[in-house]
């Protein structure tokens, strides 16, 4: 059983059709990188995996963890283990970090049937991982991502995917930005979080962030579906050639 | 009709005369009555008010000694009150009702915040509150959920009157939290403010019923300021109606409001917030700011900010704004595995918080969380 497995997906935006028929599978252990140009559906994919209301699964089929996605809720896909780290995070004033995430976390353990965490641990560990991520945990008092720099932002994602421990992360264009220190700290955090019972799905537009995360797979998104795959040599290739070369070859 | 159900069997007091009293009857009546109460039945409160118990209590609980509190009958001569009644006729109704009045002088600083006594069913004495050159005041006033005194029985109207005076200097941090949603009440405050005066209104309301607040700021003198943040939750079946009038008539005159309301269930929900900048008022600094948000398509949202300026040399703002929750806010916090109905609470509160100061933040924080998750059916 995959832990991710997507069958000639489409899918519609406003009536719009932005994946024709997509393919991927992702198991335990493995990071895969979902590269292409403006436009070509990686967003929407990740959209899609977590439920986001507006777009339309018009063919094909997704499942995670061995179960069809379609029906659920984005609440039961992330409490079943799916995280996504969204390109531009929201802010959410008058809510903060810290209660923010002990809610998600609780909601996490009641849906799986844990005890939750004491406050005074949970607090302890939320600020630890605030600063291995080298953000200020005076950060945590404040509202979710109010006030936050871009970078921060990506680094709060990265916390939340640390804290929930997630069976499957998509990292959506967690990279842009980001200046060279930030990215370290974040690709720093992605390569904590990998392990042989999780996986990763890396959406990026560059190969920079692929020199701190080395990715198993690559595969190349275009016209709404994946027209090239291959190992980590083939984001090189796609930084010296651009994509270009790819609808000629093809 | 509150004309023909004994308003004219009605004694005057002596700070009124016949007089005043015979104007406040025919302003029940008037056209700027009838649009600052366009939103509240004037007449029917009227009527709550003549049916309402008269209550006699002292202002403040366990107040300090450098409050001096006088019953206005105990006074060689009675206090002026200066309200526009033809505005607010029925704080002339309601002060006939009450018969007396209270005088409250602050003279120095007290060392412990002045606790406003629960206002109980009925109308309350009006208050004048005089705060001396340079006191600073902190006042305080909670009313709590209180047990009904029957199950199918509406507690009577709770109606209040103060006219609040700071002299040159004075500074007063008033803080509300009218936390019982069941309670009815109108409450009027009144305030004239001399030069460097400050007065700062913080307040909570958690409403399921009628309940209007009226507050009317002068400000005088040159350099005073008015700040007001205010956060409103209302749930099925409340009238919830705030009316500001604000006042700038010194120079440098300032003041700031923040008034945020949620309106849920089949709640309605009034805001009016004016600003009048008088031709002597250069240099007035105004900004007003209401936000709503409606849970609810049965939920009815009315704000009108008016202004009204006759000097040019002013800096004046004001906005509304009128919406539902942020559906990229809910989907995130969904995405981190809350429940819709957690995230729309947690959302919510966020939105209140933002209209919360002062020392009663938390509780009523507490309270806003209780209420939403009742309505949501608990979780």
């Amino acid at each position: 059983m995959s832990l991710l497995q997507v069958d000639d997906l489409h899918v519609s935006v406003g009536g719009e059709a932005i994946l024709k028929g997509l393919s991927l599978r992702v198991e335990a252990g493995e990071v895969h990188a979902l590269m292409g140009p403006n436009g070509s559906g990686k967003s929407t994919l990740a959209n899609v995996l977590a439920g986001r209301p507006g777009y339309e699964v018009t063919g094909g089929a997704i499942s995670f963890k061995g179960l069809p996605l379609a029906q659920q809720e984005p609440e039961a896909r992330a409490q079943a283990g799916l995280f996504l780290a969204f390109q531009y995070p929201v802010e959410i004033p008058g809510v903060s970090n810290m209660e923010f995430l002990k809610a998600a976390q609780d909601s996490h353990f009641k849906a799986n049937g844990t005890a939750p965490e004491s406050p005074v641990a949970f607090m302890r560990r939320v600020r630890t991982l605030a600063e291995s991520l080298s953000l200020n945990p005076e950060f945590l008092k404040r509202g979710v991502n109010e006030g936050f720099s871009g970078g921060e932002k990506k680094r709060n994602e990265i916390l939340q995917m640390l804290l929930l421990e997630p069976a499957l992360a998509v990292l959506d264009e967690t990279d842009s930005g980001l200046d060279i220190d930030a990215m370290q700290t974040v690709a720093a955090g992605v390569n904590r979080f990998r392990n042989p019972d999780n996986g990763v799905l890396l959406i990026t537009h560059y190969q920079r962030l692929l020199n701190h995360i080395v990715p198993d797979f690559v595969h190349v998104l275009a016209e709404g579906r994946i027209v090239e795959s291959g190992d980590s040599k083939l984001a090189e290739t796609l930084e010296e050639r651009g994509y270009a070369w790819l609808a000629e070859s093809g | 009709m509150a004309g023909g159900i004994g308003l004219e069997a009605l004694p005057a007091p002596a700070w009124l005369g016949e007089a005043g009293l015979a104007r406040c009857r025919r302003a029940l009546h008037s056209k700027l009555a009838r649009e600052t109460w366009k939103y509240s039945p004037l007449e029917k409160i009227a009527q709550a008010l003549l049916e309402a118990p008269r209550t006699r209590q002292a202002p403040f609980a366990d107040a300090p000694e450098q409050v001096r509190t006088r019953r206005f009958s105990a006074l060689s001569t009675p206090p002026e009150l200066k309200i526009n009644l033809d505005r607010y006729p029925l704080a002339g109704i309601a002060a006939a009702l009450a018969g007396d009045g209270w005088l409250a002088e602050v003279t120095e600083t007290p060392r412990c915040p002045l606790r406003l006594a629960p206002a109980p069913p009925g109308v309350a004495p009006p208050m004048l509150l005089q705060v001396a050159a340079g006191c600073r005041v902190e006042i305080e006033e909670m009313n709590a959920a209180r047990t009904p005194s029957s199950p199918d029985q509406k507690d009577p109207l709770a109606a209040q009157v103060v006219l609040l005076i700071l002299e040159r200097g004075a500074e007063v941090h008033w803080s509300r939290a009218g936390l019982a949603p069941a309670a009815t009440g109108w409450f009027l405050l009144a305030a004239r403010l001399g030069g460097d005066a400050s007065l700062t209104f913080n307040h909570q309301s958690l409403a399921a019923a009628f309940q209007r607040l009226d507050l009317c700021v002068a400000l005088h003198g040159a350099g005073a300021s008015f700040r007001s943040t205010g956060a409103a939750l209302a749930g099925t079946g409340a009238q919830l109606d705030l009316q500001y009038v604000i006042e700038h008539i010194g120079r440098r005159t300032l003041s700031r409001v923040q008034q945020h309301c949620l309106a849920s269930g089949k709640a309605r929900c009034t805001f009016n917030g004016r600003i009048h900048i008088h031709p002597q008022a250069a240099g007035a600094d105004a900004d007003l700011s209401n936000r709503n948000l409606a849970l609810s398509a049965n939920a009815e949202i009315n704000t009108k900010p008016e202004l009204e300026i006759y000097n040019d040399e002013v800096r004046c703002a004001h906005g509304a704004t009128v919406g539902r929750l942020d559906d990229d806010a809910l989907f995130y916090l969904q995405s981190r595995g809350l429940p819709a109905a957690q995230a729309q609470r947690l959302l919510s509160i966020g939105f209140l918080r933002a209209g919360l100061s002062g020392p009663f933040a938390e509780q009523a924080a507490d309270s806003f969380v209780e209420q939403l998750s009742a309505a949501a059916g608990g979780g």
